[in-house]
């Protein structure tokens, strides 16, 4: 009797997954069917949830040279790869450093520069936007990559995330490194970096797909049709909705395969990240 | 033997990337910014911002002439509108799939995988999902609840109130609900067992269980993403602009849409969009200050 009790609840939380699941994923397979579809058949075939035929030319056609001239993706999405490599790469290593000397070294004015750091997370960024503009401007940067990459890596909430973890590891290691003769700099590197990994991963995910989905700034900043990253880009992608349904959708899943590819072999990790933010133990 | 460490250069070397970036790239715009709400400014000229005081609140807040005042009066109210009507969304949907997560049913850790799957995905990425799911005549909306119904369902999704809200409220609890969930589901299972044994053996059915144990078990959860759900969607952009583009007749135009044009429109009014910020700013850390204290657990 208890466990068919225990087994009920399960199978009832097991058909609303199901349920909710087709909520969630038949939009997204419309959309999907509808990118494999030729244009002829979406303009004149009506409503079908499958397609008549299936096709891949509207995806095929996105990279061709009729396309590219007005919706360069293939350079969009090289863009937006660069920036967000480069991005990635710079703000793992700008806030480890900073979370290491936070965690592990001592110095005047530490702890009140910590808290000052801290305090600013709450401050809204709508405010910021302008300026930043103009201090783009005057660096000369509008219309390069910089202006993209530069103003999102001093970000303050991955050196809280970092510092926490790296507060964990016991001090004798930094002890035992001293005394084998290791300086600052290599006890960061060789020992405490290494052992920050998991959080490393953490945040260097989230710093991926954040600037890879990153969307009002590079609106705001990229001038240049061949410049712009892929986000922005798709919004001009889909000003060709009312003629090219087809192409528009399957631009939208062409530009979401990175992130995807990430988020299919580290999914864990970006679980573990939410927890880590929200400050729960999964 | 403890000696009183000689100051040394080696630690503000490992702070110092990253806060001369803070400095040029936050700090700096965030003073610039406040300040420069209280004066007049084209950013496209070289000119400096020039202190005008209290001239562009009083024509946004009072000065019903100027389309500024008309302009503000109704992103505000929609960005309000929206945020009262998702924020609970975003928060209720999550909290229940987490619930149902929580049981363990055959294969939970596939359908946490699927349900946070949205959330990687970008705006532009979202829209074009959903677009044609909206449409009029050959969208699935329209065509499924013809057929469920049957009778012709002809719904101007993305032109007609109340629907053009509804379905930026869709596609934004669609794209959001994965973090909460994970949050929320982690939270959930880091409850005690014991504590819940206890309950089941007092005879508290699932319903009372979750009451008295589960809720207040993820109250600081719930308070967190409370504040930061909040706060995201007071920044709601890009999916009026690309569903909707702000239709019809300007309902689903967001504060954030008119700051960006007004500061970046070809006549940079960026004085007046610079308060506007301020005052939107002003709101999200009122609000947000509300919720935690309302939140707060009192121990």
């Amino acid at each position: 009797m208890e466990k068919f009790k225990k087994h009920r609840i399960r199978i009832i939380a097991l058909i609303l997954c199901v349920l909710l699941t087709i909520l969630c994923v038949t939009p997204m397979l419309f959309s999907f069917f509808t990118s494999v579809r030729s244009e002829l058949e979406i303009m004149t075939g009506g409503f079908s949830f499958l397609p008549d035929k299936l096709t891949f030319e509207n995806y095929k056609e996105l990279f061709g040279s009729d396309y590219s001239a007005s919706y360069p993706i293939m350079k969009w999405f090289g863009n937006s790869l660069f920036v967000a490599l480069v991005q990635t790469v710079l703000v793992v290593l700008i806030s480890s450093t900073s979370a290491y000397a936070y965690a592990r070294l001592d110095f005047p004015g530490k702890n009140v520069l910590f808290w000052f750091l801290m305090a600013t997370m709450t401050f809204p960024a709508v405010i910021n936007i302008i300026p930043l503009y103009k201090i783009c401007q005057t660096l000369g940067i509008i219309d390069t990559v910089w202006a993209l990459i530069l103003p999102n890596i001093a970000g303050v909430f991955n050196i809280f995330l970092i510092r926490q973890f790296m507060a964990g590891i016991p001090k004798e290691l930094d002890e035992a490194a001293m005394i084998d003769g290791a300086n600052k700099f290599q006890i960061y590197y060789r020992l405490i970096l290494p052992l920050c990994l998991p959080v490393l991963i953490v945040v260097a995910m989230f710093a991926f797909t954040g600037a890879w989905n990153d969307y009002l700034w590079p609106s705001i900043v990229m001038n240049s049709v061949d410049k712009l990253t892929i986000t922005p880009g798709m919004q001009r992608i889909k000003s060709s909705f009312n003629t090219m349904h087809g192409h528009a959708i399957a631009g939208g899943f062409i530009s979401v395969i990175p992130t995807f590819i990430v988020y299919l072999f580290a999914q864990k990790h970006f679980m573990k990240g939410m927890q880590m933010q929200a400050g729960v133990k999964g | 033997m403890r000696k009183k460490r000689k100051w040394s250069i080696t630690p503000y070397l490992f702070i110092a990337p990253q806060l001369i970036l803070f400095i040029i790239f936050f700090l700096i715009p965030a003073v610039v910014g406040i300040f420069a709400a209280f004066s007049k400014w084209n950013i496209y000229t070289d000119a400096a911002p020039i202190f005008n005081g209290l001239e562009n609140f009083r024509q946004i807040l009072t000065d019903s002439a100027t389309s500024y005042y008309t302009m503000f009066r109704n992103g505000m109210s929609n960005t309000v509108h929206f945020v009262l009507i998702s924020v609970p969304l975003c928060i209720l949907v999550p909290l229940f799939m987490a619930v149902i997560l929580s049981f363990k049913p055959w294969g939970h850790k596939f359908f946490q995988a699927l349900f946070y799957l949205p959330n990687i995905f970008s705006i532009s990425t979202v829209v074009l999902v959903w677009y044609y799911v909206y449409n009029r005549n050959e969208g699935l909306i329209n065509n499924f609840l013809t057929g469920l119904l049957g009778k012709v369902v002809d719904i101007n999704w993305l032109s007609e109130q109340p629907f053009a809200w509804t379905a930026i409220v869709i596609i934004t609890v669609w794209w959001c609900l994965g973090g909460n969930l994970v949050i929320y589901l982690a939270a959930i299972n880091g409850i005690p067992k014991d504590v819940m044994e206890a309950a089941d053996i007092d005879g508290a059915g699932p319903f009372k269980r979750f009451l008295k144990i589960t809720l207040p078990g993820i109250m600081p959860q719930i308070s967190y993403t409370l504040i930061l759900t909040t706060i995201g969607q007071f920044n709601l952009y890009g999916q009026s602009l690309m569903l909707t583009a702000g239709g019809p007749n300007n309902s689903t135009y967001t504060m954030m849409m008119y700051i960006r044009e007004l500061a970046f429109g070809s006549s940079s009014v960026a004085g007046i969009a610079a308060s506007m910020a301020l005052m939107v700013g002003a709101v999200m850390i009122v609000v947000s200050l509300i919720l935690n204290k309302l939140t707060a657990q009192k121990d």
